[in-house]
């Protein structure tokens, strides 16, 4: 994966938070949809092709995380809808508070000492 | 990140093996994705063509993005054990040195047991070659003296039993003796099984050729001389020449015909047979009638279901009837039901279970060194864990991630151990003083490997934790802190003081047990056998009965006189003595008799006096070196059938006639009514261990009687000047120019007999001493590391230490006092376990306690050697910059 200066580059671990966030707020979303959504909260365009969503996908719906069916979308095409399960919910909650504890310890080594 | 061609290959296959159904699923919804992108850009104004270019430039590389998503398809865990196989590979090639060693010294101790495990499973209940042999058993027939001794049956015991016993399918007679070939070349001395006929559809056996006994060939009066050939016999004396079948083969100076040959491997219960006889022509029709003549072992098969208790219970039963139907001759006469396993592998067993347990030892301190460095290791990534932990790994992840990099190198190591093992069995077998059984083939092989498969992770898992362990304690805020070390450190020394003290606890249990083999060996070779074995070889002739007059009643003579063949011996150069007895010391070709010493009353079954009879000439026991307390040996005039004279063996004279003068008394064989004649004692030689080292199998004395020129079977005893073994070639050249049909064997030097009563200790005592050897290396090598760590830890302390005025003598003594204290702690512990090993190990020991000089020496070895270990360090630290030490941190 190259890096450009503008971009910021996703760490590990963080693109399964955004997708299950992303999901909690907008409901269910298929593939496109969800990088269309990514796109736009993002200021930063982020290195994100949107092909790089799909082993998120199928990670978070292989922990359970997510569910994914297929329905038509508004235009009448078959795509696969994902939706945020209980477990998934649990989860984000989880991993929220676990990124704020640390990114608040990044700060604070980074700017405070 | 870049796809390995290896993973990929993996991932392909892994790939073949799901359903199409998520490979279609995918590609149906990249597909859609597409569509809907490019819906976006043709709204935007695109042509369709230009949309679709877009679309795929947005959505990126499809089948890079497919491949990436087919990753998370594979189960989730296999995959992240993947990942971590793959991180623990990185992190060995790192650390090169410390790969190594842990490796190396796993490996060691892996190779060690898988070793070992291949001997012992060699000789485990299934290494029997004979189908369902836990159903095999023998009878012995027992008599209860003094203590229970075992024994043979009888013929009409064995046919009362076979009779009435209903919890055996099939019960055999088998014998062994020796019988002259003849008509083929030199005569040569075959080794005969007399079998019954149910003996091979008892072992399940069939011939590869022919048939086995029938039912007439067993029957007593009617004698009819068959013989069944072993296939290695069968092709070393005849060829392997099958028209041999219906052919008569000269067995003792009688034409057997030949009716079977046995597949190959086939050797018979005794593992040597190189042919089979019908048992009844193993003795006259009167000598079998004998019921109180027993001898030989009776073979069993239980009925499938039966249990041997049950047997034996119905074989007690059945004794009682026969103790009442014939007192005479069965007073106090039981049954044992004993497994054939037990019969033909347990003198190997305690053994190899010891030197298994052993080696297990070794590989409990090689992993005590393995977790050390482990440990040391772990402490330099107690960063890198914290920060994983700060990234969200979960506690079981880093658990899973640290105990699957101990498994890797664990299984590299098991690997390496499996090849060792492999080379080392081969040496120590070729090496061996102990010959284990023809169908015992210890090797390397699925089942061994497996054992060292499940070890290796065990061991792996083991090593894992232990890190993880003391990882677990780490908190974040103390680990990001440079120098936050107090109590981790702490922690950390502690656990690793503890495998130190253990691995110098274990080296000492092994250093004592191989001191006290050691000492067993000294002890074995020390026992006086009560004659003088040095320059002394033995060998046995059986020399042949003319065939002049076949019709005549009686015994034909003998081609020869065993005299000329002495005089002929005696005449070569470097012999200075030579003699003719029945049979050599520790040949096992004991026979003994039951006595009565006069004016000692009537005595019962379990008092009654029996002795071992020999038949010798005059000189005998000046050839051997046997001593003579009283009286003299036998005079030439004497050497006559009925001559009344008897030397007997000191036990004779203590037991009957304590302080009085031995000579003249008289004793008779059987009991005092039998109507044998009274024999004068003439002399009282020493005892002598003739039967067995260290001990005589039972306490019973020795008889010798004047040797009669008259028997065929006859041992030679030769002293000799120099070393006996250069003599060998030419006592049987002047026995061959006598009469080639004189067949020369059982050429043994008396060293080499006794040499092979202590094989098995030798051996036991040779492979223990490579463990303790390894076991102190390996602890020194762990104190050493240790130390080391110690030093480096400290060395802060140390600059102080000296920038405040301490000396160098002062630090080194610290240092290694602390040490002392380490090491002393593990022998002390060490040595209190020791004391339960004499009652592990009192099977294999032979005069020596555990206070022996040679195990307090083997401590002391230890101990001096550890201190050693702690030195190298001390200096180390004595040798540390004030400047330096205060600046490093």
């Amino acid at each position: 994966m190259s890096s450009k200066d503008n971009t910021v580059e996703l760490l590990q671990g963080t693109l399964d938070l955004i997708v299950l966030r992303a999901l909690t707020t907008m409901g269910s979303l298929h593939a496109y949809a969800l990088a269309e959504r990514l796109a736009q909260v993002s200021d930063h365009p982020l290195s994100l092709n949107q092909g790089t969503l799909y082993p998120a996908l199928v990670r978070l719906e292989q922990r359970g995380w997510i569910k994914g069916t297929w329905q038509k979308t508004a235009n009448n095409r078959d795509a696969k809808f994902y939706s945020i399960t209980k477990a998934g919910e649990r989860a984000l909650a989880k991993q929220t508070e676990r990124w704020r504890r640390l990114s608040g310890l990044v700060d604070k080594l980074l700017l405070e000492s | 990140m870049s796809v390995s061609a290896g993973r990929r290959f993996l991932l392909r296959l892994l790939t073949l093996l799901r359903s199409r159904r998520a490979e279609d699923n995918l590609a149906r919804e990249i597909d859609a994705h597409l569509q809907l992108l490019a819906d976006k850009f043709m709204a935007q104004g695109m042509t369709a063509g230009e949309a679709r270019r877009a679309a795929l430039r947005s959505f990126g590389n499809v089948a890079h993005h497919k491949d990436l998503t087919r990753d998370m398809w594979t189960f989730p865990s296999l995959d992240s054990i993947r990942q971590d196989i793959r991180y623990a590979l990185r992190t060995l090639r790192r650390s090169p040195g410390f790969s190594v060693v842990a490796i190396g010294v796993l490996a060691l101790g892996i190779a060690g047991n898988t070793a070992m495990f291949s001997l012992l499973d060699a000789v485990r209940l299934r290494a029997l070659p004979y189908p369902d042999a836990e159903q095999l058993v023998v009878l012995w027939g027992n008599v209860m003296r003094t203590k229970l001794e075992r024994r043979g049956a009888s013929y009409p015991d064995f046919l009362d039993w076979r009779a009435q016993a209903t919890t055996f399918d099939g019960m055999a007679a088998g014998d062994e003796t020796r019988m002259t070939l003849s008509g083929r070349g030199d005569a040569s001395r075959i080794l005969v099984e007399t079998v019954s006929a149910s003996y091979f559809p008892l072992l399940r056996a069939t011939p590869a050729i022919g048939r086995t006994f029938d039912a007439n060939e067993d029957v007593v009066p009617e004698k009819i001389a068959v013989v069944v050939l072993s296939d290695a016999f069968w092709r070393r004396e005849l060829g392997g020449d099958p028209q041999i079948v219906s052919q008569p083969l000269v067995l003792d100076a009688r034409p057997y015909t030949v009716i079977g040959i046995m597949p190959p491997g086939f050797r018979g219960v005794g593992d040597r047979a190189d042919a089979w006889i019908p048992f009844v022509m193993s003795n006259s029709a009167q000598g079998l009638a004998q019921r109180g003549s027993r001898g030989f072992q009776v073979l069993a098969r239980l009925k499938s279901g039966m249990s041997r208790p049950q047997a034996q219970a119905e074989m007690d039963a059945i004794s009682r009837r026969l103790e009442q139907a014939y007192p005479e001759t069965n007073e106090k006469r039981g049954v044992e039901v004993a497994p054939l396993d037990e019969e033909l592998l347990g003198e190997f067993r305690p053994a190899l279970r010891a030197l298994m347990i052993a080696v297990a030892f070794v590989l409990l301190i090689a992993c005590a060194n393995v977790a050390n460095l482990l440990l040391a290791r772990s402490e330099a990534r107690q960063r890198e864990i914290a920060v994983r932990t700060a990234m969200g790994a979960g506690w079981p992840r880093l658990l899973r991630q640290l105990v699957t990099e101990s498994c890797v190198f664990t299984g590299i190591a098991a690997a390496l151990g499996v090849g060792l093992a492999a080379v080392g069995l081969g040496l120590l077998l070729r090496t061996s003083p102990v010959t284990f059984p023809s169908f015992v083939h210890p090797h390397v092989d699925v089942r061994t490997a497996s054992f060292t498969i499940a070890l290796s992770f065990i061991v792996g898992t083991l090593l894992g934790l232990a890190p993880a362990m003391h990882s677990r304690v780490a908190r974040l805020s103390d680990a990001l802190k440079e120098s936050a070390r107090g109590s981790v450190g702490r922690r950390a020394r502690f656990v690793r003081s503890a495998l130190v003290m253990s691995e110098v606890s274990l080296a000492v249990l092994l250093l004592v047990g191989a001191a006290l083999m050691i000492r067993t060996v000294q002890q074995l070779v020390a026992v006086d056998p009560g004659f003088d074995p040095d320059r002394v070889l033995t060998a046995r002739v059986s020399i042949p009965r003319s065939a002049s007059d076949p019709s005549s009643t009686g015994a034909a003579p003998l081609v020869v006189s065993a005299r000329t063949l002495l005089d002929r011996v005696r005449a070569l150069p470097g012999v200075t003595g030579a003699s003719l007895v029945s049979d050599p010391p520790l040949s096992g070709l004991d026979s003994a008799v039951f006595y009565t010493a006069e004016g000692q009353g009537v005595s019962s079954a379990q008092t009654m006096p029996r002795a071992y009879v020999h038949r010798a000439l005059p000189d005998f026991f000046t050839t051997m070196g046997i001593p003579i307390r009283y009286g003299r040996t036998f005079l030439d005039s004497e050497l006559a059938p009925a001559s009344g004279v008897v030397i007997a063996s000191e036990q004779v004279v203590t037991r009957f006639w304590p302080g009085q003068d031995p000579i003249g008394k008289r004793i008779k064989l059987g009991p005092l009514a039998s109507t044998n004649p009274w024999l004068t004692i003439v002399g009282v030689v020493r005892e002598v261990k003739y039967r067995g080292l260290p001990e005589n199998p039972t306490a019973d004395p020795d008889l010798y009687f004047p040797f009669i020129d008259r028997s065929q079977q006859v041992s030679l005893v030769i002293r000799t000047a120099t070393n006996p073994v250069g003599l060998i070639g030419s006592v049987r050249q002047v026995i061959r120019e006598v009469d080639p049909g004189i067949p020369v064997f059982g050429v043994f030097t008396m060293s080499e007999r006794i040499a092979d009563q202590t094989a098995q200790s030798r051996f036991t005592t040779w492979v223990l001493a490579a463990f303790a050897a390894i076991a102190l290396v390996l602890s020194a090598i762990g104190i050493y590391g240790v130390m080391s760590y110690l030093v480096a830890q400290r060395t802060r302390e140390v600059g102080i230490r000296i920038a405040l005025g301490a000396t160098r003598r002062q630090i080194v003594r610290l240092i290694v006092g602390r040490g002392t204290l380490l090491v002393g702690s593990g022998i002390v512990a060490g040595a209190a376990a020791s004391i339960a090993l004499q009652g592990v190990m009192s099977r294999l020991l032979f005069q020596v306690s555990i206070l022996d000089g040679a195990t307090i020496a083997a401590i002391g070895v230890l101990a001096a050697t550890g201190v050693l270990a702690c030195y190298v360090p001390a200096l180390r630290a004595a040798r540390v910059d004030p400047l330096v030490a205060l600046r490093a941190e």
